[in-house]
């Protein structure tokens, strides 16, 4: 899933200064999952930001509607009806919602109050964490399903460096070393010998060889 | 591969070594690396020079290297690849060669979140493994990485790193063997305080059958003050300062911690030199030039070979 | 008893605090009419950031959230749960200019495991009498006289 993190209210409140009318518009999907633009989220920020008006002085209509997904234009499309109304959307969307939004509606203002974070995991509740950088050519079989690339602070793939102590990283002790876990999951596997190859440099052309990505499937066009 | 370190040179005469660093001042001046310089000469081998040591902004390594290469000391031209792609990575090493320098220790470089820039990025194009072979297969075969020829060869004695003391132990020597078979020619290792663990290290070493494969030079450095030992202990990652040194340090007068931090320095190096594998000794003295000669001395390590 | 309340309260409240069935809650709601809006909940984990915001915005001068006892929470985390929200609240408000006092939470300590909800209303009566009016309902509080945009009020 895609995390992300509100934006500090004076901020939103910064960006959403210039327009009368705000749509506050919410996804059901990642975001929710991380409790940052789900639902609630967009109900709990539509009403602070209306008692912030009120109080301020300020004369400004906000209201609030949740999408299923904001990253398909079959669920962003449930706006059309109300577009109109609004002189700018107030996205809870990750930047990939906030976007797509924009790209269906480009006369209207997108304001993203998520800074959007990481591809990861719900470890646990109320705990999320990141673990796939999108490399574009998975190697997760070679280090027994933990990824150098994404839970290691250095990128190695020959890991560990000098810093790792008593499991966890030298830039933080609440950071796992992603090597002692790699060593202790295959270990545990019996296939340490995995280790014992040089791994050449990673081919990063899969992921910024040549600008923004796509993904083209005619088997499932229209 | 002609001969053109001197490093290399003493080694294989199977000569006791003797290396020493150099950190470059945070700013411009070449005087600053000069003077600093002048203190090692005659008492050590070769320099290494760091390179942006704990990712802060100094005068780079290269420049470094060069200056101290124009008052007659050899250069170890430390690199790590925190800053650099393997473009430019692969373009210092023709670029160091063509200078002069022929010494390189490939490091992966403290994580830029410790330094004066946590906001850059860190590139981590390649490891440190991954650079020590990209380095030899230059060197050996004149290639780069994906194949395309030089039109001449860098020439480049190969060091990395090796620490003993951190964790996953019984992984480290795993490592230092995969660094060997990458191409390291020789290791320098973390500053060694706990001798006992440290033999322990290089039975593993000697039994992997890597001795044989590379010079081995075990690092130390001198104590200034009980602070420090403290320090040392409980704030760096991967050091081991047994609590008998730190005693040692506490029970001399103020005037007497750097005179004791050079004998127990002075002590190390002698059991150093009794273990089989080692093949000479990296002297570390941060902001603490002068102690290098007196150790060098006290070990009666000098004259250096001239070679 | 005569209602004193001359501000507007929300009172969340789990449906474990003793005597609050719902024929207790009518009888307060006769006792106070529209100022005071009371919310059984199955457990006070169940409240949300949203629910204590809401109330804050459209109508109330002050919210109260009453849980079980530490420890004695059936659903075993519901009342340490409403903690972490409610402190997510009060930051919220005061971000936007709103005294973070007018979200109370009230957990009683097990001593006091059997206290009646009509007890902690009756407190809540009381004190509710200090809180100055919310700026987002002065309008509607008495004597905030001068400050109302428009027409001169004549005497």
């Amino acid at each position: 899933m895609i995390t992300a993190e509100q934006k500090p209210i004076d901020e939103i409140r910064k960006m959403i200064a210039p327009y009368k009318k705000v749509l506050a518009v919410g996804c059901g999907s990642c975001v929710a999952e991380c409790a940052a633009g789900g639902e609630k989220e967009t109900g709990a920020l539509a009403s602070a930001l209306r008692m912030a008006c009120k109080i301020a002085g300020e004369d400004k209509t906000i209201d609030e509607k949740t999408l299923d997904r904001q990253c398909v234009r079959e669920f962003v499309i449930q706006l059309d009806d109300v577009i109109k109304d609004y002189d700018a959307i107030l996205s809870l969307g990750c930047g990939a919602g906030v976007q797509a939004v924009a790209e269906m509606y480009n006369e209207v203002i997108v304001i993203p109050a998520l800074n959007t974070e990481f591809l990861g995991e719900t470890r646990e509740q109320g705990l999320w964490v990141e673990n796939c950088l999108g490399c574009g050519d998975c190697m997760l079989y070679f280090f027994g399903g933990i990824c150098p690339l994404s839970r290691c602070s250095k990128q190695l793939l020959n890991g560990p460096c000098g810093g790792s102590q008593g499991g966890k990283c030298e830039i933080n002790p609440d950071v796992p070393c992603a090597w002692q876990n790699i060593i202790d999951r295959l270990s545990s596997q019996n296939a340490l010998e995995r280790l014992e190859m040089i791994y050449p440099p990673k081919d990063w052309s899969k992921k910024h060889g040549s600008g923004p990505r796509k993904i083209v499937r005619e088997d499932q066009q229209k | 591969m002609t001969v053109v370190s001197n490093l290399k040179k003493v080694l294989e005469e199977g000569k006791f070594a003797v290396t020493a660093e150099c950190g470059p001042p945070k700013g411009a001046d070449p005087e600053a690396v000069i003077k600093k310089a002048e203190l090692l000469k005659g008492k050590v081998d070769a320099v290494n020079v760091t390179d942006n040591q704990t990712a802060i902004v100094r005068m780079s390594s290269m420049a470094a290297c060069s200056l101290i290469k124009s008052i007659g000391l050899e250069p170890v031209l430390q690199m790590v690849v925190r800053d650099r792609n393997r473009i430019a990575l692969q373009s210092d090493i023709l670029g160091a060669s063509a200078l002069g320098i022929h010494n390189v220790l490939c490091l992966s470089g403290d994580h830029q979140k410790f330094g004066n820039q946590p906001q850059a990025v860190g590139v981590f194009d390649l490891d440190s493994i991954q650079l020590v072979k990209t380095v030899k297969d230059m060197r050996d075969e004149g290639k780069i990485i994906g194949g395309d020829a030089l039109s001449k060869a860098p020439e480049m004695f190969i060091g990395a790193a090796a620490n003993p003391f951190a964790d996953p132990l019984a992984f480290r020597v795993v490592r230092l063997a995969k660094k060997v078979a990458a191409g390291a020619n020789f290791i320098q290792t973390q500053c060694i305080y706990n001798l006992d663990r440290f033999e322990k290290w290089m039975e593993m070493v000697r039994d992997k059958g890597l001795i044989e494969k590379c010079y081995i030079l075990g690092g130390v450095t001198p104590l200034k003050s009980p602070g420090m030992a403290k320090y040392m202990k409980n704030n760096v990652a991967g050091m081991d300062v047994p609590d008998e040194l730190i005693q040692r340090m506490q029970g001399v007068s103020k005037d007497k911690w750097k005179e004791e931090g050079i004998k127990i320095c002075v002590e190390t190096v002698e059991r150093l030199k009794s273990i089989k594998g080692i093949s000479g000794v990296h002297i570390m003295a941060i902001e603490w030039e002068e102690a290098v000669g007196e150790i060098a001395e006290k070990s009666g390590l000098l004259p250096r070979p001239l070679v | 008893m005569k209602n004193k309340l001359t501000r507007n309260l929300a009172i969340f409240y789990c449906q474990n605090v003793p005597g609050s069935q719902d024929d207790v809650r009518q009888s307060l709601e006769e006792k106070y009419g529209k100022a005071v809006r009371l919310f059984p909940m199955p457990c006070s984990g169940r409240i949300d950031v949203v629910h204590l915001l809401r109330a804050l915005e459209e109508y109330a001068d002050a919210v109260y959230v009453i849980t079980c006892p530490p420890g004695a929470c059936r659903y075993h985390e519901g009342n340490k749960r409403i903690v972490k929200r409610v402190d997510t609240a009060k930051k919220i408000i005061e971000s936007i200019g709103l005294e973070k006092d007018r979200i109370k939470l009230i957990t009683p300590p097990i001593e006091l495991a059997l206290k009646p909800l009509t007890s902690f209303v009756e407190e809540i009566e009381e004190e509710a009498a200090a809180i100055e009016p919310s700026a987002m309902h002065k309008k509607k509080a008495q004597g905030a006289g001068n400050k109302v945009q428009g027409k001169k009020e004549k005497k």
